[in-house]
């Protein structure tokens, strides 16, 4: 069995991270949501994976609450908001898809040269899902500065988050205070932008926050 | 259950009674229970701190009653900003706003007693989503935008800090072994030595980020004027301040476990330099940008900004003196902070409503012709801020600028110099919003008389400054001490 361990998950954490990586390079708010759907389901076999192999329980249910919330509501949930907005064309970037991916590829390249050398000591699955991890949040933060579409945008931030659960659920012994409190407060920071983009949508017209640069010209 | 459970407990279960309250008005007198039940509890848990997760240190204690004492005068104020405002917005509105004032004095609690980073970190991810309701509350385009701002600027940040919180269970599990010890702080704290320091600083890296967002140091400020502008003021200006203080308090905790690090041979970086410089920007941006604020609020939340950058200087240059400055310096301009909040609503409401858009420096001339209670206390309150004597924050700031002279000469001059600038910004306003006259053609409106906080928030601050008592000094100086 544990022979297995060690390639199954690090699988799982690859394909993790290209799942973040693809959203860098995807232009519509559909595929964009799949992919992040499919992240999601990849991150909920991680979890029951870690589970089995850490023989813990706790881990089994973050894996459930992941895949209950964050593969199916979740999905649903922004679907529906671009249904109903009808916001299906293609998105704008700020910055031109190519030159993204090689940001992305460099930030990749950071994460692994920063975590790899510093945690000689620790055991060599967390070492690299630690940088499989972090390379996953460098990523989804990149994702919500290329954008300017807010959906897209919680988009970004929502992978920010499964890299962060990516890389608890590899701590070895991590209590589940922080994995059960991340699982929810997805949930809470969902309601609370889903609430903010259907008002936003009421006043700006649209999904684009170019708006925002109004209050600075003010000069207040 | 220990009162420090309790204290936490209390303000968050007191948030559903207040969600289902019917009337604005009723709310606000509801609401003030409650608080004071919370300053009560607060109070008590200095006899029984508590244990384990929930474990009340003597800094969180402090902290915890400056918070509880600023809630309750706090809720008094709300009384007559409701009355003032309750027309402009609907029921549901304030029952949303009345359970997220309970919701930011919980979280702010549990952040000050927590003994571990787990909990920590939940408490200021939970605070962060009920100041972001509490900032879109008025729903116009600029809160909105306001709110949008917070909430991603925010997120981003708690993602940091929680990446920070897992390195930092990473560094210290091995030693302290797997589960709830290798979170809490003071198992941390008494074996800081041990802890993998390269893991440590890039931990420490992340948590600066993380919690230095929601203290709100340059540059990761931005959200901070826009926020205390356009929300309801006594949610998102008066009840963020002492939200500021547990991510300052958090970084000076984990700034000691890297210097504990460092100074036992470990292979921790040395945390000064990067406070040092994030403290002194936060000065000179705020130096400069108080020049041109046209708008109260936005120019008193610059100015919590240059608060928050004075705090981490202090705690960057190290040294038990200037660590009890720094933390001296948190009290007072919390207290000083909250007064000059609570002192523009009043000054609002005299000119007719206390709505976001009423808080221009224009609008606000000449308060004293106007209401000279109001006038006074608005005066007097900004005066304090300038950290001119006799006012309290002297006596921090001097504490400060001397420890660094004697520490780290070369950082004097900038500092001194950015401190300078500011109180210069500050001091500007005094005159135009006290004596000159009052704009043509404005009616004077009743401030209510509960104007008397204001004037006890200042005389607190008096007493902590020149004459504090000798069992907190000794208090706050073994605090400072272990935490140097």
């Amino acid at each position: 069995m544990s022979a297995l361990t060690y390639p199954l998950a690090h699988l799982l954490g690859g394909l993790v991270l290209i799942c973040a990586f693809a959203l860098l390079s995807q232009r519509r708010l559909a595929a964009m949501i799949t992919l992040y759907q499919f992240e999601a389901v990849t991150l909920t076999a991680a979890a029951f994976w870690q589970g089995f192999a850490q023989h813990e329980l706790a881990l089994f249910l973050t894996g459930f609450i992941t895949l209950i919330i964050k593969a199916i509501i979740l999905p649903i949930g922004l679907r529906y908001i671009v249904k109903n907005f009808n916001i299906t064309r293609a998105v704008e970037t700020a910055m031109p898809v190519g030159l993204s991916m090689i940001l992305g590829v460099g930030l990749i390249g950071i994460a692994v040269y920063v975590v790899l050398p510093i945690t000689m000591s620790a055991v060599t699955l967390t070492r690299e899902d630690l940088a499989i991890s972090l390379s996953v949040v460098l990523l989804g933060l990149l994702v919500m500065t290329t954008r300017r579409n807010a959906l897209s945008q919680v988009i970004g931030f929502l992978s920010t988050e499964n890299g962060l659960v990516l890389a608890a659920i590899g701590m070895p012994g991590m209590p589940f205070v922080a994995e059960l409190s991340v699982a929810l407060l997805v949930l809470m920071a969902f309601l609370v932008m889903g609430v903010f983009l259907f008002r936003i949508r009421e006043h700006f017209e649209n999904l684009d926050i170019a708006g925002i640069e109004s209050i600075e010209k003010q000069g207040r | 259950m220990s009162l420090a459970v309790l204290a936490v407990l209390f303000p968050l279960l007191a948030a559903i009674p207040l969600a289902l309250t019917g009337s604005a008005v009723r709310a606000s007198y509801v609401n003030l229970a409650l608080t004071g039940v919370t300053f009560l509890l607060t109070i008590g848990t200095i006899f029984s701190p508590g244990h384990g997760l929930i474990h009340a240190d003597n800094l969180g204690l402090i902290f915890g009653v400056i918070s509880g004492f600023v809630a309750f005068t706090t809720a008094i104020n709300n009384i007559s900003f409701i009355q003032s405002e309750q027309g402009r917005k609907s029921i549901r509105r304030w029952r949303l706003y009345h359970a997220m004032c309970q919701v930011m004095l919980g979280t702010t609690l549990l952040g000050l007693y927590a003994d571990n980073i787990g909990l920590l970190w939940v408490a200021v991810e939970g605070a962060t989503i009920a100041a972001t309701l509490g900032v879109s509350l008025s729903r116009t385009a600029s809160a909105l935008e306001a709110a949008w701002k917070y909430f991603i600027l925010g997120g981003v940040g708690i993602a940091l800090a929680l990446f920070g919180v897992m390195l930092t269970y990473l560094a210290a599990q091995p030693i302290l072994g797997p589960g709830l010890a290798a979170m809490s702080f003071s198992a941390l704290s008494n074996n800081a030595a041990q802890l993998d320091g390269s893991l440590m600083t890039l931990a420490f890296v992340f948590l600066l980020f993380g919690f230095g967002t929601k203290a709100a140091i340059v540059p990761l400020h931005g959200w901070l004027p826009d926020a205390y502008a356009e929300g309801p003021i006594p949610l998102t200006a008066t009840l963020s301040g002492p939200m500021l203080n547990v991510a300052l308090i958090a970084l000076l905790r984990f700034r000691h476990l890297m210097e504990v690090n460092v100074s036992t041979g470990g292979h921790a970086m040395q945390p000064g330099p990067f406070l040092l410089i994030l403290g002194i920007a936060s000065l000179f941006l705020t130096g400069f940008s108080l020049w041109r604020r046209r708008d109260a609020r936005r120019f008193f939340g610059f100015s919590s900004i240059e608060h928050s950058g004075i705090a981490i200087f202090a705690f960057g240059i190290g040294g038990p003196a200037i660590i009890f400055g720094g933390l001296l310096h948190m009290i007072l301009h919390t207290l000083l902070k909250s007064a000059l909040f609570q002192a523009l609503t009043k000054a609002a409401i005299a000119r007719g409503g206390a709505s976001p858009g009423n808080y221009a420096f224009s609008h606000l001339r000449g308060m004293i012709a106007t209401d000279k209670y109001v006038g006074w206390a608005l005066v007097l309150c900004i005066f304090a801020l300038t950290g001119l004597p006799p006012s309290g924050l002297f006596t921090s700031e001097y504490l400060i600028i001397s420890q660094t002279i004697l520490r780290a000469p070369l950082y004097a001059l900038p500092f001194g110099a950015g401190l300078l600038l500011c109180a210069i910004a500050i001091i500007r306003q005094i005159g135009p919003a006290g004596f000159a006259p009052p704009p043509l053609g404005c009616k004077p409106h009743k401030a209510g008389r509960d104007i008397l906080t204001i004037y006890a928030h200042l005389a607190v601050t008096l007493v902590l400054a020149f004459a504090m008592p000798f069992g907190l000094v000794s208090v706050l100086s073994n605090i400072a001490g272990a935490l140097q």
